[in-house]
C-alpha cells in the first residue's frame, strides 16, 4: 500500500482488495502499524481466523493496544455493525483520540443474502460518518474468494480504494447521493404464506409468526426473538406504515423468512442500526429486531417498506 | 402455589381463592353465588353477600339458604348494598375498604366461623370511570390480603354487558377469571408475597399494567415479581417493568424479576434498562 491518496479531515472509508490472506496480512498490518506510531485508537472487526493471523504477527505489546472484535459475531446480522462503529468513534472522540478501524464485513463465507446487506451497511457507513469526526475504515474484501459482483460493490460504495500496489480515489465510487435503502430484495422462491393486518390484528400476527416458527422445528430462543420481531415489526406498520401491513412467511433452504411491508416510507435510513439511548421512547424496535435475528434486510422508498428477517434454521 | 387462570366452571374453593366472575344472565349468576355460598356455609364460613342482585338470586334458589332471615339471625349470613359498602356514590377509600374486610375476617373467626365467604356484584361500580381506578386497587389490595391466606375468600361478579375497557381492567386484577371470552390479556395477582403475572405484557396493555403495578401494595421493600406465566413481553411492557422498578427505588424499594424468558433478559439489556434502574434477575422458583 502507498500512501497515496487524500487523507484530509472527515471520515475516510476505504475499499482494500486483496488476494488471500498474505496480501490481507500486508495492507491490513501496514494500516495498523501506521495507526500505532500515530498513537490512534485501533478497532479491529474481522472473522476469528483473520484476527488470530493479525494478532500473532503483531507483537505482544502492540497487539495488546489493539481492540479485537469477532465480526462473525458482533456482526453476524450485518446490520448489527453500524452501532459498533458508532460505538467506537464515540469512545475515541470521547478519549480525545482518533480511531482507526479494519473491518471486514463481506468476509468469506457470507451467504448472498448476507452479501447483499453488506452492500447496504457499507453506504450507510458513508451516509451516517461524513461530515462528523475525523476517522477512517479500511475494509478488506478478498477479490480471490469472493464473488466478481461483490467486489465491484465494494468499489461503488467506498470513496477511497487500495490494493497492495496502490490507493486512491475507487474507480467504481458511485457518489453519496445514492440512497442507501432503495432497492429490491429478490423474490421468495416457492410457496408463501401471506397476510394482511391492521391495528386490531396484531396479536394474531404475532401468534401465528410464533408457531410457524415453532411448527419449523426452531429452537425455544429463536422463536422467542422472532416471536418479539413480529409484534414490534407489525406494530411499526400499524403506527408508521399507514395503518395496515402484509406478512409474508417462506422457506428456502436454511432460511425461515419473515417479511414485513406496509406504505409508509422509512424517513431515516439509520433507523434500528443506532443503539438507543438507555431507556429511550421509541425508536426502540427495529433495533431490537437488529440485534436478536440473524438476518434483516430493510429496503425502503416511495412504494413502501420492507423487512425481512432471516432465521438460519 | 395459589391455583389461577380461566374458569369455564365454578369448582371448589381454596382457601386462598378471589374469583372474577363475568355473566350474561342474573338467573345463571343466582346459582353460581347460592352454589359458592352453600359450599361456604358447609364448611361453617361466615357468609357476606355485597349487592342487592346477590342477595335476590340466592334467597329465590331455595336450598339451605333460603332461609335468609335464619341466617341473619345467628349471624352465618350478613348483607350489604353495594352504596353502604363502598360510599353513596361519593369517596371510595381502598384502604378504608381493606380496613373492613380484615376486620370482618377477624370478627367471623372471632365468633365461631371458620372464615368469611363473600360474594360481591360490583358491576355499577366498574360502569362508573371516575371510581374505576379506585375499584382496581382496592381489587389488588384484596387479592393480597385473601393471597396471604387471611381466612377471606371471594367471588367477584360483573355484568357481561359492562364496556370492554371496564371488564379487562377488573378480570386482571384477579387469580381465577370465568369470562365468556378467552380471559383479559394478562393477569396480576399476588401468591404470598411475590406479584405473579400471567399472559402478556405488551404495548397495548402498558397503560392497564401502569396503572395497576402503581397501585401494587408492594411499596418500599423489596417486590418479587414472577414472570414465569408470562408468555409475552415487547419492548412497551419491558419499559413499564423498569418504570416500575425505577419508582420502587425511588420510595426505597427494589425489585427481583423472576423467571423471565431469556428473551425478556437480551431485551433488557440492549435497551439499557438496567442502566436507568437496578432490577434482580432470578430463576423461577422451583
Amino acid at each position: 500500500m502507498t500512501a497515496a491518496g487524500h487523507t484530509g479531515p472527515g471520515f475516510e472509508h476505504e475499499s482494500f482488495l486483496h488476494r488471500g490472506d498474505g496480501e490481507f496480512l500486508h495492507g491490513v498490518l501496514g494500516s495498523l502499524r501506521e495507526g500505532l506510531a500515530r498513537g490512534e485508537t485501533l478497532v479491529v472487526a474481522e472473522p476469528a481466523p483473520r484476527l488470530a493471523l493479525l494478532r500473532d504477527a503483531l507483537p505482544g505489546a502492540d497487539a495488546a493496544a489493539v481492540t479485537w472484535l469477532d465480526m462473525s459475531e458482533c456482526g453476524a446480522n450485518p446490520g448489527r455493525i453500524l452501532a459498533v462503529w458508532r460505538a467506537a468513534l464515540d469512545d475515541a472522540v470521547a478519549a480525545g483520540r482518533t480511531l482507526r478501524g479494519v473491518g471486514e464485513p463481506a468476509f468469506v463465507g457470507r451467504r448472498d443474502a448476507e452479501l447483499a446487506e453488506c452492500d447496504v451497511h457499507e453506504r450507510l457507513l458513508n451516509t451516517a460518518f461524513t461530515g462528523g469526526p475525523t476517522w477512517r475504515l479500511l475494509c478488506p474484501y478478498d477479490r480471490a474468494r469472493l464473488p466478481a459482483a461483490v467486489c465491484r460493490r465494494a468499489l461503488a460504495a467506498h470513496p477511497i480504494s487500495s490494493t497492495t500496489a496502490e490507493r486512491g480515489r475507487s474507480p467504481g465510487w458511485s457518489g453519496d447521493d445514492v440512497e442507501p435503502l432503495a432497492g429490491t430484495l429478490p423474490a421468495p422462491p416457492g410457496a408463501v404464506l401471506r397476510g394482511t393486518f391492521g391495528a386490531g390484528d396484531l396479536t394474531a400476527v404475532r401468534r401465528t409468526v410464533s408457531s410457524w416458527a415453532r411448527a419449523l422445528g426452531l429452537a425455544r430462543d429463536r422463536v422467542e426473538a422472532l416471536e418479539l420481531a413480529a409484534a414490534e415489526l407489525a406494530a411499526n406498520s400499524v403506527r408508521h406504515g399507514g395503518g395496515t401491513g402484509g406478512v409474508a412467511l417462506w422457506v428456502d433452504g436454511d432460511a425461515a423468512v419473515v417479511e414485513f411491508t406496509d406504505a409508509g416510507r422509512m424517513a431515516d435510513p439509520m433507523a434500528g442500526r443506532r443503539r438507543p439511548a438507555p431507556g429511550q421512547e421509541g425508536g426502540c424496535g427495529l433495533y431490537l429486531v437488529h440485534q436478536l435475528c440473524d438476518l434483516v434486510a430493510v429496503r425502503s422508498s416511495a412504494d413502501g417498506t420492507t423487512v425481512r428477517v432471516t432465521t438460519w434454521r | 402455589m395459589r391455583i389461577h387462570g380461566l374458569l369455564p366452571e365454578l369448582r371448589p374453593a381454596t382457601r386462598t381463592d378471589h374469583v372474577c366472575w363475568v355473566y350474561d344472565d342474573p338467573a345463571a349468576f343466582g346459582e353460581i353465588a347460592r352454589r359458592y355460598l352453600t359450599e361456604g356455609l358447609a364448611a361453617g364460613e361466615r357468609l357476606l353477600c355485597v349487592g342487592d342482585a346477590v342477595l335476590e338470586g340466592v334467597r329465590t334458589s331455595g336450598g339451605p339458604l333460603a332461609d335468609v332471615g335464619g341466617l341473619q339471625a345467628r349471624g352465618a349470613l350478613q348483607v350489604l348494598d353495594v352504596r353502604a359498602a363502598y360510599g353513596a356514590g361519593g369517596a371510595f377509600y381502598p384502604d378504608q375498604q381493606l380496613a373492613f374486610y380484615d376486620a370482618a375476617t377477624r370478627k367471623a373467626r372471632a365468633d365461631g366461623f371458620t372464615g368469611l365467604r363473600v360474594v360481591a356484584e360490583l358491576s355499577d361500580l366498574a360502569a362508573d370511570p371516575g371510581r374505576r381506578a379506585d375499584l382496581l386497587r382496592w381489587e389488588h389490595l384484596a387479592d393480597d390480603f385473601i393471597g396471604h391466606g387471611s381466612g377471606m375468600v371471594a367471588l367477584c361478579a360483573y355484568r357481561h354487558d359492562l364496556d370492554g375497557e371496564a371488564l379487562t381492567d377488573v378480570t386482571t386484577v384477579h387469580p381465577l377469571v370465568h369470562s365468556g371470552d378467552g380471559g383479559p390479556p394478562f393477569r396480576i395477582w399476588f401468591d404470598g408475597d411475590v406479584l405473579t403475572l400471567a399472559g402478556a405484557l405488551d404495548t397495548f396493555g402498558a397503560q392497564r399494567l401502569r396503572a395497576i403495578l402503581d397501585s401494587c401494595p408492594a411499596a418500599g421493600r423489596r417486590v418479587v415479581a414472577d414472570l414465569s406465566a408470562v408468555d409475552f413481553v415487547d419492548v412497551g411492557g419491558c419499559r413499564e417493568l423498569a418504570r416500575w422498578a425505577a419508582r420502587l427505588e425511588a420510595r426505597s424499594g427494589s425489585l427481583e424479576l423472576r423467571g423471565a424468558a431469556r428473551v425478556v433478559r437480551r431485551m433488557w439489556a440492549l435497551l439499557g434498562f438496567d442502566q436507568v434502574c437496578d432490577v434482580t434477575f432470578a430463576e423461577a422458583a422451583a
